[in-house]
């Protein structure tokens, strides 16, 4: 110990008498200190207060702080899984149809039939209320609205609300985003064992057999039916005696008016055209609004193909009449009804 | 009747059908070929050590099957995981399984019952929505996983044919979940974060094991020859399946997501190599139907309650992942 020092205990009432008994500029003096003190004392105990109290910045170092210890890994998962239950069930069909995903987009697809297109729906008691059946439609309108709008009619129109099952080209059934919706949607992969399948269970299959040939046509092609493909989709009829209902779409032949192609854009992306029309690539993103054209749909007889058997589907003379027969029917019914339309955007 | 034989028995669908086996006919009449010892539980069970992978292994299993009277052969000696050491797979799945069957008809072996996989078919875009057993199972011909075990279905196919007197049956199982799988896809499953192909989400058959080594059992007490798909009752879609096993699920572009895979396997960090990013790009269902009709199995749980029951097993107390805050807090 280098610095004892001996403090009396007295000692602070000893200095507190002695300014009393000094002299009155002595009191003054005192009074001075005591109130500086005072004074301190209390500066003291505000700076203390404040500093408990945030600031700007601490109380922005704060907030972040605890904002972190929010975004844990397990709020994450948590927000990602009620997203996606959200608008997705937890269980899909033999084909991943998902009825909660469905019910979700169609908002947007009644918007699109009652209000956008006003679609008019004629002949769905051709239709059968059960049991398998291939609707044959015609193709057309750069994005496949057409087979959606065909859908939307035959579950919304049609008394049994009949689930009608698209048969989806690769192109779309293949791209990323477009895949998953489209078989959450319901629709199937176009190939023969896919729509076999369907059909055998009893369900009903919508088919587009101009394919990308008539989805991509140019405008001055419009309502000129393309080739049927080979013919697949009658194998199909035949091997399961499924009816072949013809379906003529007009008004979906509008919506993108092809002007030009550019292969060239289009075969880098991977696509097996990039239209041209007024709107598109011109507008950007809007150019993907389609043209509020007046549409109808009409089903007509269904051709019945029962009664061949199932080893009809091997003779291609029968498998290229069928075709034909189909195709000259929906030409028919797409002339009559153009025929009678006076304008394309009021019918 | 003779004894059942079975290989790999330290794999997990080999050490259930042994068990199972075990249970039905009793230890005497199974014998175990393996590297491995069969647990110390199984005692009765006659073990039998020998390496499928030596060029000798064809001779060796020929003197066991005829002085143990072997009749039946269950084959599950294959690879669930990728390797990194490709030769050592090739050797086991592609040549273990030449000698085993060539072993097996020249010990005028009645019934091969081997494992295959329905991820042989090869995931893609093209592929029909469900898999019948005709189709060509080339379809993922770059992954050396697939190929030995595809070339192992072919020896045994082949002997199948050329001696009539050995039936031969494969069961194309699709993926196990369940409790007390541990697989390169359920260590994925263990992790907080899972990266998927951004805009695809596959639909998936999770087979549960115990429908799998029911499958086994049918098989081996039908004796129907034959290629079965071994499948669940449903499929179920890959997100739901990550979210409800409550992942943080990060997309990446499938452009880039092959290269990543390739990149992060080659590091070591990875659990697959890049040929299995189809697997969660592209559906690879197979078709159950055949072995409804001819085997006369039926799953009883979808792959949802596969899901499930692993979940159940690995998670007991509703924690899916080793919890934390993304960024630590300061000390």
């Amino acid at each position: 110990m280098t610095r004892a020092e001996v403090v009396s205990l007295n000692a602070g009432r000893a200095r507190r008498r002695r300014p009393a008994r000094s002299a009155d500029s002595g009191t003054d003096e005192l009074r001075r200190l005591r109130s500086q003190l005072g004074e301190a004392r209390e500066a003291l105990v505000r700076a203390e207060r404040q500093s408990r109290r945030p600031g700007l910045l601490a109380g922005l170092a704060r907030l972040a702080e605890s904002g972190i210890s929010l975004a844990n890994w397990e709020t994450l998962a948590r927000l990602q899984k009620s997203l996606y239950f959200a608008f997705h069930s937890e269980r899909v069909d033999e084909f991943g149809y998902d009825p909660r995903f469905a019910a979700s987009l169609e908002p947007l697809l009644e918007f699109l039939y009652a209000v956008w297109w006003r679609v008019e729906t004629v002949g769905i008691e051709h239709v059968p209320a059960s049991g398998a059946g291939l609707v044959v439609a015609n193709h057309s309108g750069v994005l496949p609205w057409d087979g959606l709008m065909v859908k939307l009619a035959i579950k919304h129109q049609h008394p049994a609300r009949r689930h009608c099952r698209l048969l989806a080209l690769d192109m779309f059934a293949l791209l990323p985003f477009l895949a998953p919706m489209l078989a959450r949607h319901g629709e199937i992969r176009a190939n023969p064992e896919n729509a076999e399948r369907v059909l055998r269970e009893g369900g009903l299959v919508g088919v587009f057999p101009e394919g990308v040939k008539g989805v991509g046509k140019y405008y001055r092609e419009r309502y000129k039916l393309a080739r049927f493909g080979r013919g697949g989709f009658v194998r199909v009829a035949l091997r399961t005696g499924a009816p072949l209902i013809p379906c003529a779409v007009v008004g979906a032949e509008e919506i993108h008016p092809v002007l030009a192609k550019a292969d060239w854009i289009g075969r880098p992306l991977g696509l097996p055209y990039f239209p041209i029309t007024p709107t598109f690539p011109a507008l950007g993103p809007l150019g993907v609004i389609p043209l509020p054209t007046k549409w109808s749909i009409d089903f007509s007889d269904p051709v019945p193909t029962e009664a061949y058997g199932p080893e009809a589907a091997e003779d291609p003379i029968l498998v290229n009449r069928l075709t034909e027969q189909v195709r000259t029917t929906l030409q028919q019914m797409i002339d009559g009804r153009l025929a009678r339309r006076r304008s394309v955007w009021f019918g | 009747m003779g004894r059942i034989a079975i290989t790999g028995i330290a794999s997990f669908l080999g050490a259930r059908a042994l068990r199972r086996l075990a249970e039905v006919r009793g230890p005497e009449a199974l014998l175990a070929i393996d590297i491995a010892a069969p647990p110390a539980r199984l005692a009765g069970v006659r073990h039998v050590l020998l390496d499928l992978t030596l060029p000798a292994a064809d001779q060796r299993l020929l003197d066991v099957f005829r002085e143990e009277e072997v009749d039946t052969v269950l084959h599950a000696a294959f690879l669930t995981n990728p390797r990194r050491d490709s030769g050592y797979a090739h050797e086991l799945e592609s040549i273990g399984t030449l000698n085993l069957v060539a072993a097996a008809a020249a010990a005028g072996v009645r019934h091969l019952v081997m494992r295959s996989f329905t991820a042989l078919y090869g995931a893609g875009g093209r592929n029909p929505h469900l898999l019948g057993e005709q189709h060509p199972v080339s379809g993922a011909d770059a992954l050396g996983w697939v190929r030995d075990k595809r070339e192992a279905e072919r020896h045994a196919l082949d002997y199948a044919r050329r001696y009539p007197e050995l039936r031969v049956t494969i069961l194309r199982f699709a993926p196990l979940l369940g409790p007390g799988v541990h697989t390169f896809y359920t260590r994925i499953l263990e992790r907080r974060v899972v990266s998927v192909l951004m805009g695809y989400d596959p639909l998936l058959q999770l087979l549960h094991p115990i429908d799998a080594v029911d499958a086994l059992d049918t098989a081996l007490r039908k004796r129907v020859a034959g290629v079965f798909n071994i499948v669940p009752a449903r499929a179920m879609a890959l997100l739901t399946a990550l979210h409800l096993a409550d992942k943080v699920v990060v997309p990446v572009p499938h452009p880039m997501a092959y290269a990543l895979a390739n990149l992060a396997w080659a590091a070591g960090l990875g659990e697959a190599p890049a040929g299995f990013v189809d697997y969660a790009r592209y559906p690879f269902l197979a078709d159950g139907e055949r072995a409804r009709r001819d085997l006369g199995f039926e799953p009883r749980y979808d792959s949802h309650q596969a899901l499930e029951a692993y979940l159940r097993y690995r998670f007991p107390h509703g924690e899916t992942a080793p919890d934390g805050p993304v960024l630590r807090r300061p000390a």
